[in-house]
């Protein structure tokens, strides 16, 4: 057993479950979406983009773009609340929460393909 | 490959996508990917730092957000993200505007206090791992053969490299680059290198520290580079050289190799691949110094001519014609000598240690014990000898070998051989007839090789024509040009290049002194001397002014820079020409030709 793969493949799975997590639930309904939630899955999702780096295969590069990509959307996604809680008048409208709730269910989307890479990688995987 | 599309026009239309232009085929010895391998682990390195910082930031604004705090007026708060973060960073960096946005509460105060801390260990583990990357040597090596990688790939004009930069290449840097001949110089020393960043040419010439001998470096350099026009192998390692120049006939049997080495063995190795030219200094001073005893003209003008732009002319020795010679050092530099000096007809007695000769070689002409010892020089008889080599591989030992000569027997020609340039001023100072420098030698050799290919021809001719010819020929130049080198070119009698000349080399009584005058003032002749003229295979050296041109001929000529304007301008523009052929004053535009009715005399 290879411990940097298991930590590699715990924070992949860890910002995906994350990310479903807060990505569940009625899209407009802001009850039903924790900002702390959101906050862990930017997080890791950080911190799988890391572990990311410096790997030359073809598969560490489309590894690292799904990462950046996912980063993208949820570094979005917590502008937006930020936006909407603290900065705009209404506060946080069903509208608002819609766009946070769509932005990681973009950030969902990368985090899954990554997730498929993973699991294509450890099926594809032979020894000797 | 992988574009799907790509694949399908492959499949469908493969038989014929061979193109019509023709493109140099050149091996690929290098990829991009072996140059970013330290970048890649340089940022694996910085995986460890930026998760640290990245955790320790999460949790600190995870902990401001969770704690409860209060407002103003005293009703419970709690720090959303953005202010959590907000206060965080500006925390973390040191920078402190204060508990914002409202005053904390002791709890927070407690939590704030333990961040401070922690993330200041974040920040200097991040930034001192940063920091310690960017001064490693790895990187650093990285990024300097990254930037010559580029550089090398960029170069889009003929260049050659040069494996090697020692005192050879330090005294062919400048000649070529004077010429605007690119360089690209692979050295293993660092030193080396910066000496090259230091010497401050017209061109950038990109350095390498490497080993010459791995192709890998070379590939680097350019040697699958389409615009590398020859490989000079001058390094002092002659395995290195031989490796240099395998690695050129293997991979690249269309460059020019010039490969230099002391050892016969070495150089019939060489031989073995393709076709280099191999330069042996040992062999060529010997050559030289053979043609410096038959015709001191010639010599002085070959050495003088090797010397590239701007050297002073050499005096010409007066070496004894007969008479015997003693040579120290018995190295493969002074067997070299001693059977060349035989081949003229010369004696020679030869002064060498015990342990060096052994006991097979001991020889009626041989004098066995160390030369600077006054009983071993008394044997050798100087006093009766008209020539004197101090040829050992020790400058201190020359040098004292030298006064030892001298001071039994002034009227000896001394021949020298120089081992480091730092003893240069010594061996100045004892005014010594002959010098021999390794790396002059060879220098010279590359320059007159590589410069102008004419100019090699020249010197291939010359010594044929003898002394008397040469000694004209030296007092030619020096009075057209002065007792420095002048710039040394070639023009070509085309219509490419000199289309003013075309109806007159056609005419057939293209007389070469007619064209050597000033565009100005026709009755000044240009201050130029042609060395050379070509004709499909034949040669005339030094053609004199009633020389017949014909179209096609290229000429070698040797000038100032001003006088070969001149020249340039009559061949190219038509009215020059009219004037300095036929003293006829044509206006330069067609459109005033024909108003003033005056075409050109022998219109085409």
């Amino acid at each position: 057993m290879n411990l940097e793969k298991v930590v590699f493949g715990f924070f992949v799975l860890l910002a995906a479950a994350l990310n479903f997590g807060f990505f569940i639930g009625d899209i407009s309904d802001p009850a039903l979406h924790n900002v702390y939630e959101l906050f862990a899955a930017l997080v890791v999702s950080l911190i799988a983009t890391v572990l990311k780096f410096g790997d030359r295969t073809q598969l560490g590069a489309v590894h690292l773009a799904t990462s950046l990509v996912a980063d993208l959307q949820l570094l979005s996604a917590g502008f937006v609340w930020v936006y909407a809680s603290q900065v705009a008048e209404t506060g946080l409208t069903a509208q608002s929460t819609a766009t946070i709730v769509s932005l990681s269910g973009g950030a969902l989307l990368a985090n899954l393909v990554s997730v498929v890479l993973l699991v294509t990688e450890t099926v594809s995987f032979h020894r000797g | 490959m992988s574009n799907p599309l790509l694949i399908f026009w492959r499949q469908l239309f493969g038989r014929d996508d061979q193109t019509p232009l023709d493109i140099k085929r050149v091996p690929r010895i290098t990829s991009g990917a072996q140059a970013s391998a330290t970048i890649f682990l340089i940022m694996r390195r910085m995986r460890a730092p930026l998760i640290t910082l990245i955790v320790i930031f999460a949790l600190s604004v995870l902990g401001l957000t969770l704690i409860p705090g209060q407002d103003a007026a005293g009703q419970p708060y709690r720090m959303g993200f953005f202010d959590a973060f907000y206060f965080m960073s500006f925390t973390a960096t040191t920078i402190g505007f204060g508990e914002l946005p409202f005053a904390f509460t002791t709890a927070q105060r407690l939590w704030v206090t333990f961040t401070i801390y922690l993330t200041v260990i974040g920040w200097a583990y991040a930034i001192g791992s940063l920091l310690t990357l960017l001064q490693d040597r790895a990187f650093r090596e990285a990024l300097a053969l990254q930037r010559f990688t580029r550089k090398v790939a960029r170069l889009r004009e003929p260049f050659l490299l040069m494996a090697g930069f020692g005192r050879t290449g330090e005294l062919l840097g400048r000649p070529f680059d004077e010429l605007g001949q690119q360089l690209v110089v692979i050295d293993e020393s660092a030193e080396r290198i910066d000496a090259l960043d230091l010497a401050s040419y017209h061109a950038d010439v990109p350095g390498l520290v490497g080993d010459a001998g791995n192709p890998y470096h070379l590939g680097v350099a350019g040697l699958d580079h389409p615009d590398c026009a020859g490989v000079l192998a001058l390094t002092d390692d002659d395995e290195a050289n031989l490796s240099v120049t395998m690695a050129a006939a293997l991979l690249r049997p269309d460059v020019q190799v010039i490969a230099r080495t002391v050892s016969p063995a070495i150089a019939d190795r060489m031989h073995a691949f393709g076709t280099p030219t191999v330069i042996n200094p040992f062999d060529r001073f010997g050559d030289l110094l053979r043609l410096g005893l038959r015709a001191p003209a010639s010599f002085q003008l070959m050495t003088w001519l090797e010397s590239g732009l701007g050297a002073a002319l050499p005096s010409r020795g007066r070496p004894p014609r007969d008479g015997r010679w003693v040579l120290c050092g018995y190295g493969r530099f002074g067997q070299h000598l001693a059977a060349d000096l035989r081949t003229e007809g010369l004696e020679v007695t030869v002064v060498e240690p015990e342990d060096a000769v052994g006991a097979a070689g001991k020889e009626p002409w041989m004098v066995v014990g160390d030369a600077s010892e006054p009983g071993v020089m008394a044997r050798a008889d100087l006093p009766s000898a008209v020539g004197f080599v101090a040829g050992t591989s020790n400058d201190t030992t020359n040098l004292s070998l030298v006064a030892a000569a001298r001071r039994t027997n002034p009227e000896l020609f001394v021949v020298a051989r120089q081992n480091r340039q730092a003893n240069a001023p010594l061996f100045g100072a004892m005014h010594i007839d002959a010098m021999f420098v390794p790396a002059e030698v060879v220098a010279h050799e590359v320059y007159a090789q590589v410069s102008t290919p004419m100019l090699w021809r020249f010197l291939q001719e010359m010594p044929a024509k003898g002394d008397e010819w040469a000694a004209q020929l030296v007092d030619r130049l020096t009075g057209r040009c002065g007792r420095h080198l002048q710039a040394m070119w070639k023009v070509r009698f085309i219509r490419s290049d000199a289309p003013a000349l075309m109806a007159w080399l056609a005419a057939g009584d293209a007389r070469l002194g007619d064209v050597m005058r000033s565009p100005e003032d026709r009755d000044r002749y240009l201050r130029v001397v042609p060395l050379l003229v070509r004709r499909g295979e034949d040669y005339v050296l030094t053609p004199d002014d009633d020389f017949i041109l014909a179209e096609g001929d290229e000429m070698l000529l040797a000038g100032r820079p001003a006088d070969r304007r001149a020249l340039d301008t009559t061949m190219i523009v038509d009215s020059a020409s009219e004037y300095v052929l036929f003293d006829r004053n044509v206006p330069s535009s067609w459109i005033w030709r024909r108003l003033a009715r005056k075409p050109l005399t022998l219109s085409r």
